[in-house]
């Protein structure tokens, strides 16, 4: 069975934090991250836009390091 | 647009005297009030309660369209407040909560990284945004960029105490003036700035949209700006609805008025006392009138009950004696006289009885130079004379006795010193008296305010016999009355004047201009000359 193809994701905040947590975590998918960030950049949709980047980038390594833990 | 509506207020002071009673003022939209008063009448107080940090006795104060406050020591911050801080301070308080509350989040965060707080650090930040913290940060950009010539992100951090007086205030005069704040309190907005400051000023107040209140000593800013006068005296205030050109007569003409209905309602009062008393042997013969005693009585009682009309206030009775005594026909002498490192070679001589006021750029050498004249070790080349029986007496900066700081004026007059002759203590309160300073006499010098300060100085030149004045910055800390007195008393003066100054309206007194230019250029001029910019020296 074809896996689906991954959503084209245009929004800054999160390609920045797919980008750098796919390279520090190497052993989780990129699917996981994806979906980690995603939930991430959703519970964090009402912060200023200039910040967003820094806040599910944090956020989104929290969780990634808390379930590698 | 908004508005300041002062209804009934009332302070009383920790010693129990009445300081503020019944006052009643309404500063309407777009209206530029100047409050004044003698020094101590309760000008800052009353700022300090229509900006909500003192609580009244009694009345309220309503007002309308955000209130930005600048306060009085806002140019001499020696502590280790940041721009950034600063900015805050004078920010609506929703930005100031806000802002304080990503403080906190931050500071928790370095701690603790966890999910908990880092949603903490995001609604705080939400809440920033929401509040219009982004756009505070924008204004105050504007804002330093106006001021310091820097953009916010490079003087954040920097301590306010590495900037100036004028530059302190400058920064928060833009602070206030963009920002969203409808009603401005300013108190001494004018203070540590320097001429060209204070014109800038004075545009930047004429052209605002906003509402208004300041409190200031300086009447060429008094007479340019204000559009009506609030002045606070005898413990209440009254408004004039002219400016300040107007003021005086409105002034007197109120005194007057006052006089005039207190001293009806006396006659008044006299007249029923003398009814009733009359009544009362009447009807002690004819019981028939014992009725209309009885109605005289009550008819007394309620007249007394609404009380007499507020009493004309007191007139700050300050009399300056400066006498003087006639000396050489000249009277100061430099021939290539330089003050080492601080301006060029220059000739000048004064006659007896000019009055010559000293002007220049910050940093220029003018206050050396008078303390040359005094007598002062100050290093210089060329010569410096001064004429026969000339007897120089120095009026310094209120900073510059560390050595009376701990002592009363009565002792320092009591013990005198080098040229002036020590008194009594009976003399030393009749003079002190002279000066309003009579309640002050066994206070410690360093309790008086400004003002009080320098009318005790005045006074110290007035018992010394001084035939040449030296006067450095001397209405900087005398309120409006004072300064006048100051003037009446140099008017009538028996010497010579030599006066530093930065007062424009105090200027317009002096015959002729010493100038010590930025360029270290000293020359006379016959009018007076406030554009020369400050000495820029390494540092």
């Amino acid at each position: 069975m074809a896996l689906a193809a991954l959503p084209t994701i245009t929004d800054p905040s999160v390609c920045s934090a797919m980008s750098r947590l796919s390279q520090e975590f190497p052993h989780v998918g990129l699917r996981s991250i994806s979906i980690v960030v995603c939930t991430c950049r959703e519970e964090l949709r009402g912060s200023p836009e200039g910040a967003l980047p820094e806040l599910v980038e944090r956020l989104a390594r929290h969780r990634l390091q808390a379930a590698a833990a | 647009m908004g508005y300041v509506d002062v209804s009934g207020i009332r302070h009383t002071l920790p010693d129990g005297r009445v300081l503020l009673d019944d006052v009643s003022f309404r500063v309407g939209e777009g209206a530029r009030a100047a409050l004044i008063g003698e020094n101590g009448a309760g000008k800052t107080t009353l700022l300090r309660i229509i900006a909500g940090d003192l609580a009244p006795e009694a009345g309220a104060v309503a007002r309308t369209g955000g209130l930005g406050v600048m306060r009085q020591f806002i140019g001499s911050v020696r502590d280790d407040t940041t721009v950034q801080r600063f900015l805050v301070d004078l920010s609506p308080p929703a930005v100031r909560e806000a802002w304080e509350a990503v403080e906190r989040a931050e500071l928790v965060l370095m701690e603790t990284d966890d999910e908990r707080t880092q949603m903490a650090y995001a609604h705080a930040l939400a809440h920033w945004g929401d509040v219009g913290g982004y756009e505070a940060e924008v204004t105050w950009d504007t804002v330093t960029v106006a001021a310091l010539g820097l953009p916010y992100e490079r003087c954040k951090y920097r301590e306010l105490s590495t900037l100036s007086g004028g530059e302190q205030k400058r920064l928060a005069l833009e602070g206030l003036l963009r920002g969203p704040d409808e009603v401005l309190l300013l108190d001494e907005p004018d203070n540590y700035l320097d001429v060209p400051g204070k014109r800038w000023l004075e545009e930047r107040l004429l052209e605002t949209r906003k509402t208004v209140l300041f409190v200031s000593h300086d009447r060429e800013l008094l007479s340019r700006v204000a559009d009506r006068v609030v002045t606070v005296e005898g413990g209440s205030a009254w408004v004039h609805g002219g400016g300040f050109v107007s003021y005086h007569e409105a002034r007197s003409a109120r005194h007057e008025r006052l006089a005039e209905l207190r001293r009806r309602w006396d006659e008044e009062h006299q007249r029923l006392i003398d009814l009733v008393r009359t009544m009362q042997q009447q009807a002690a013969n004819s019981p028939d009138m014992a009725n209309r005693y009885h109605a005289m009585q009550t008819r007394l009682a309620k007249f007394e009950a609404i009380g007499p009309p507020p009493d004309r206030p007191p007139e700050q009775k300050v009399a300056m004696r400066l006498r003087g005594g006639r000396t050489g026909v000249r009277a100061v002498i430099a021939e290539q006289l330089e003050l080492t490192g601080l301006m060029k070679p220059f000739d000048a001589e004064v006659w007896y009885g000019d009055r010559v006021g000293v002007l220049g750029a910050n940093g220029a050498g003018k206050s050396h130079f008078l303390r040359l004249l005094a007598g002062q070790d100050v290093r210089h080349t060329g010569d410096c004379r001064l004429g026969a029986r000339v007897v120089p007496g120095f009026f310094a900066q209120t900073h510059a006795h560390p050595e009376w700081q701990e002592r009363t004026p009565v002792d320092l007059l009591w013990h005198g010193e080098p040229g002036r002759p020590g008194v009594d203590r009976g003399r030393a309160m009749a003079a002190l008296r002279r000066y309003g300073l009579a309640g002050q006499g066994d206070q410690l010098f360093r309790s008086l305010s400004g003002g009080q300060q320098a009318r005790f100085q005045i006074l110290l030149l007035e018992l010394s016999g001084a035939t040449l004045l030296l006067l450095d910055e001397p209405t900087d800390n005398l309120d409006v009355l004072s300064a006048e007195a100051l003037e009446e008393a140099l008017t009538a003066f028996d010497g010579t004047v030599l006066a530093v100054t930065h007062d424009r309206w105090f200027a317009r007194s002096f015959d002729r201009f010493l100038v010590f230019g930025a360029d270290g250029r000293v020359y006379e001029s016959v009018e007076p000359v406030f554009d020369e910019t400050r000495v820029q020296r390494a540092r």
